[in-house]
C-alpha cells in the first residue's frame, strides 16, 4: 500500500510535468521527439493507472496532499485537505484515457508538424485534466479539472483554424463554459449546506440532514454541467458541431472518452454524495432515466440523417450516450458495470471510426458519404475495419459492447428503455454500415433524408504512411473484441465499490439483443437497395418518412444561442421535477 | 443580506442568460458570460460572509479572530483565473471567425451548411 499512495499523485503530475517542460523546450527539441515522448508517457500512464487500479482492490487508496490529513484539524467533521482517492473503478476510467490517447498519438504520428509540440502540450494538460477528474475526491478539485478538461479541449477544437472548427469551437466553449458556472454555484450551494467539499463527508451530511431544496438545487446545478460535457438531450446539440469540425485525432479523444467521463462524474457523485437523499435519488431514477431514453432515440435518428461521417458519428455518440445513461439511472450494481464496460467498449470502438474518418479525410479531403461513394476501394483494410467497427456499435453478438449492453439490460426496468436501446444501437450501427456499404463497397440507394444533412469539403494532412494510421484502429478493435467475461472479478469488485445496491435482475437482453442485430442489417440494406419513389403514393410514403428528419434538422440549427435556451429548458425541466413532480 | 446576495446572483444569472440568448454579436455574448459568471462570484462570497467579521488574513490578528470563510475566497479566485484564461479563448476564437466570416452574428454563424 506504501509504494502505490506514494505514486497516485503522479498519475496526474506526470503529464502535467512533462507538457510544461515541453512547452519551455519546444524551440528546441527535435522534430519527432515531442510525438515519441508523450506516446510513452501516456502508454507509462496505463501502466501506473491499471497497476493502481489492481491496488486498490484491497481498499480505496488515500493521498492526501501535503500530508493535510483529516486528523490535521482536530476535528471530526472539519477536512482541511483535498484528497486523491483511489478505487478500481476511477483507476481503470485514467488508465482506459490514457490508453486511448496513445492511440491516438500514434494515430497523430507526425500530422501536427508545423506546430512545434503545442498539439502534444494541450493533449497531455488535458490527459491530466482526465485523469485528476477520475482520481479526486474533493468537489472543488473535481471542478477545477472539470475546466482544466474543457479549455484544453476548446483550444483543440479551434485548433485548424478553419472556418468551420471555429464556430463549433465557439458553440462548445460557449455552451461548456455555461454549464461549469453553473456547477461553480452547485458546489457552492452544497458547501453552504454541509460545509465541506469532501465527497464522502459531503455524503454522510447530506444522508443525515432533512430533505433540503437547496441540496437538491446543488444537485441541479451540478447535473446541467455534467449532462452539458456528456451531451444529454437537452444538453447535446454542441456536441454535433465540436466533433464534426475538430482534428480527426482529437475527436477520438471527445467521442472516445471525454463525453463518457462526463458521465463517469455524475456517477460518482450520485453513489458518493447524494446517495442518501432520497428527493435527488428519485429524480435519478425518473428524470435521468427518461432523458437518457430521449438521447438514445433523437441520438440514433439524427445519426441516420447525416452524410459528413464525423457528423454522422458524432450523432451516433450522443445515442450511445444515452444508453450510458440508462445505465446509471438504474443505480445499481449490475447498471454501474454494464456502464464500466460501455465506456470502454464504445470508446474502442468509436475511436476507431474517427480514425477511419481521419484516413478518408487525409486520403481524399472529404468525409462525406455520398462523395465518397466507391472512392474507398483501395483502402480495402480501412473498409474492413469500418465494416466490423460498424457491426460492433450495431449489437454484434460478441465483444465488449454486446457484454455491457446485456448488463445494461439486466439492470434497466422499464420498456421505454429496452425500446430506445435498441433503436438508438440498431440506427447507428445501421448508419455505418450504410456509410461503409456506399464508400467501399459502391453500394449505392437512392439517398432520402442523408441528402439535406449538412456537409463540408475539410483538409487534413495526408502524407502519413497507411499502415501506421490503421495500426491503432487493429489494435483498438482486437480489445474491443474481447469478451468482458475476462475481467469478471475485477469488473464485480469495481462496480460495487461505486454502487452496491443489487437489483433483480431483468431477462430478455438475448431477444433484445437479436432484434437489435436484425435491426441493424435490416435497416442498412432496405436504405441501399432504396430505388427512386416514381408513383404518387411512393412519392407520398417518402415525404412522410422525411417529415421527421427535417424537422430534428431544423432544431440542431447550429445557432448557439438556441443551444443556450435548449441547456435553461433542460435546467428548468430538471428543477420544475423537483418542485412539483 | 444573505438573502439579498441570493437574490442579486439569480438576477445577475437570469440577465446575462437573456443577453446570451438574444444577443447578435460574439463580443457582447463574451460580455453576458461574464455577466452570468459574477453571478457565481456573488454567490459564493455570500455563500462565506459572516457580519462583523475580517478578512481572512491572520499574519497581524492573532488566530481565533472572526474571519469570513476562507475556503469561498479561495474558490472565488480560482475561478477568476480559469475565467480570464476562458474569455482571452472566446474572444481570439471571435477574432478568427471574423477574419473568415466578416461577421460576428450568431445568427448568421453555423459550423456546417447545407448543402443547397
Amino acid at each position: 500500500m506504501g509504494l502505490a499512495h506514494q505514486l497516485t499523485p503522479f498519475a496526474a503530475l506526470l503529464p502535467l510535468g512533462v507538457a510544461f517542460l515541453m512547452l519551455a523546450l519546444s524551440h528546441w527539441l527535435p522534430p519527432r521527439s515531442a510525438d515519441v515522448t508523450s506516446l510513452v508517457v501516456s502508454l507509462g500512464l496505463v501502466v501506473l493507472c491499471g497497476w493502481l487500479a489492481i491496488e486498490s482492490l484491497h481498499g480505496p487508496i488515500l493521498h492526501w496532499f501535503g500530508a493535510w490529513t483529516p486528523e490535521v484539524s482536530g476535528k471530526p467533521d472539519v477536512m482541511l485537505g483535498i484528497a486523491f482517492s483511489v478505487d478500481p473503478a476511477s483507476a481503470a476510467v485514467a488508465a482506459f484515457c490514457a490508453l486511448l490517447f496513445a492511440g491516438s498519438f500514434v494515430f497523430a504520428w507526425g500530422y501536427f508538424d508545423k506546430v512545434h509540440a503545442h498539439f502534444h502540450i494541450l493533449m497531455l494538460l488535458f490527459l491530466a485534466a482526465m485523469i485528476g477528474f477520475c482520481l479526486t475526491r474533493d468537489l472543488f478539485n473535481l471542478f477545477v479539472w472539470f475546466e482544466l478538461m474543457g479549455i484544453a479541449a476548446f483550444a483543440l477544437t479551434a485548433y485548424p483554424l478553419g472556418k468551420s472548427s471555429l464556430e463549433g469551437a465557439f458553440n462548445f466553449t460557449v455552451t461548456n463554459a455555461l454549464g461549469s458556472f453553473l456547477m461553480l454555484a452547485g458546489v457552492g450551494l452544497l458547501y453552504a449546506r454541509t460545509g465541506t467539499l469532501d465527497f464522502v463527508t459531503m455524503g454522510r451530511v447530506i444522508a443525515s440532514v432533512p430533505p433540503d431544496p437547496v441540496i437538491a438545487g446543488g444537485f441541479c446545478l451540478l447535473a446541467t454541467a455534467l449532462l452539458t460535457k456528456a451531451a444529454i438531450v437537452p444538453f447535446h446539440m454542441w456536441l454535433s458541431d465540436a466533433h464534426a469540425v475538430a482534428p480527426s485525432p482529437v475527436s477520438v479523444i471527445f467521442s472516445g472518452v471525454m463525453v463518457s467521463l462526463g458521465l463517469f462524474g455524475l456517477l460518482k457523485l450520485i453513489a458518493m454524495v447524494f446517495a442518501g437523499d432520497a428527493q435527488v435519488m428519485m429524480l435519478v431514477h425518473v428524470v435521468l432515466f427518461w432523458l437518457g431514453v430521449a438521447t438514445a432515440v433523437v441520438g440514433g435518428l439524427m445519426a441516420w440523417a447525416q452524410r459528413h461521417l464525423k457528423r454522422l458519428l458524432a450523432f451516433s455518440t450522443i445515442a450511445h450516450l444515452g444508453v450510458m445513461l440508462i445505465a446509471i439511472a438504474s443505480v445499481s450494481a449490475i447498471g454501474t458495470e454494464g456502464f464500466l464496460v460501455y465506456l470502454v467498449g464504445h470508446g474502442l470502438v468509436k475511436g476507431t471510426l474517427f480514425m477511419i474518418a481521419g484516413i478518408l479525410l487525409a486520403r481524399f479531403n472529404s468525409v462525406d458519404e455520398l462523395e465518397l461513394y466507391g472512392e474507398g476501394r483501395s483502402l480495402w483494410p480501412a473498409g474492413i475495419a469500418m465494416g466490423l467497427a460498424g457491426l460492433l456499435l450495431g449489437g454484434l453478438p460478441w465483444g465488449l459492447l454486446h457484454d455491457a449492453t446485456d448488463s445494461v439490460h439486466a439492470g434497466n426496468h422499464g420498456v421505454a428503455g429496452v425500446v430506445a436501446i435498441i433503436v438508438g444501437t440498431a440506427l447507428t450501427g445501421a448508419a455505418v454500415l450504410r456509410a461503409t456499404g456506399r464508400i467501399f463497397l459502391r453500394w449505392s440507394g437512392v439517398p432520402a433524408v442523408e441528402l439535406v444533412a449538412p456537409t463540408e469539403r475539410e483538409r487534413e494532412k495526408g502524407n502519413r504512411p497507411l499502415w501506421l494510421m490503421l495500426l491503432p484502429c487493429v489494435v483498438m478493435l482486437a480489445i474491443a473484441l474481447l469478451p468482458a467475461d475476462l475481467a469478471e472479478s475485477f469488473l464485480h469488485s469495481a462496480a460495487s465499490g461505486l454502487v452496491a445496491r443489487v437489483v433483480p435482475h431483468e431477462g430478455g437482453g438475448t431477444l433484445a439483443a437479436a432484434i437489435t442485430f436484425a435491426l441493424t442489417i435490416l435497416i442498412p440494406a432496405a436504405s441501399l437497395l432504396r430505388r427512386r419513389p416514381i408513383r404518387k403514393f411512393a412519392r407520398r410514403a417518402v415525404e412522410a418518412e422525411t417529415a421527421p428528419f427535417y424537422a430534428l434538422h431544423v432544431l440542431h440549427s447550429g445557432r448557439v444561442t438556441d443551444y443556450v435556451v435548449w441547456m435553461m429548458v433542460g435546467l428548468a425541466v430538471l428543477a420544475g421535477w423537483l418542485k412539483f413532480g | 443580506m444573505n438573502v439579498l446576495a441570493w437574490c442579486v446572483a439569480a438576477w445577475l444569472l437570469g440577465v446575462g442568460i437573456y443577453g446570451i440568448v438574444t444577443s447578435r454579436h460574439y463580443v457582447h455574448l463574451i460580455g453576458c458570460m461574464t455577466v452570468c459568471q459574477s453571478a457565481t462570484y456573488v454567490l459564493l462570497l455570500g455563500i462565506g460572509f459572516r457580519w462583523g467579521a475580517g478578512a481572512p488574513i491572520f499574519y497581524d490578528h492573532p488566530p481565533g479572530t472572526p474571519a469570513v470563510d476562507p475556503v469561498m475566497q479561495a474558490l472565488v479566485l480560482t475561478d477568476i483565473v480559469v475565467s480570464a484564461s476562458m474569455t482571452a479563448l472566446l474572444l481570439a476564437i471571435a477574432l478568427q471567425v471574423h477574419k473568415r466570416r466578416c461577421t460576428l452574428d450568431p445568427q448568421h454563424l453555423r459550423p456546417l451548411r447545407p448543402r443547397e
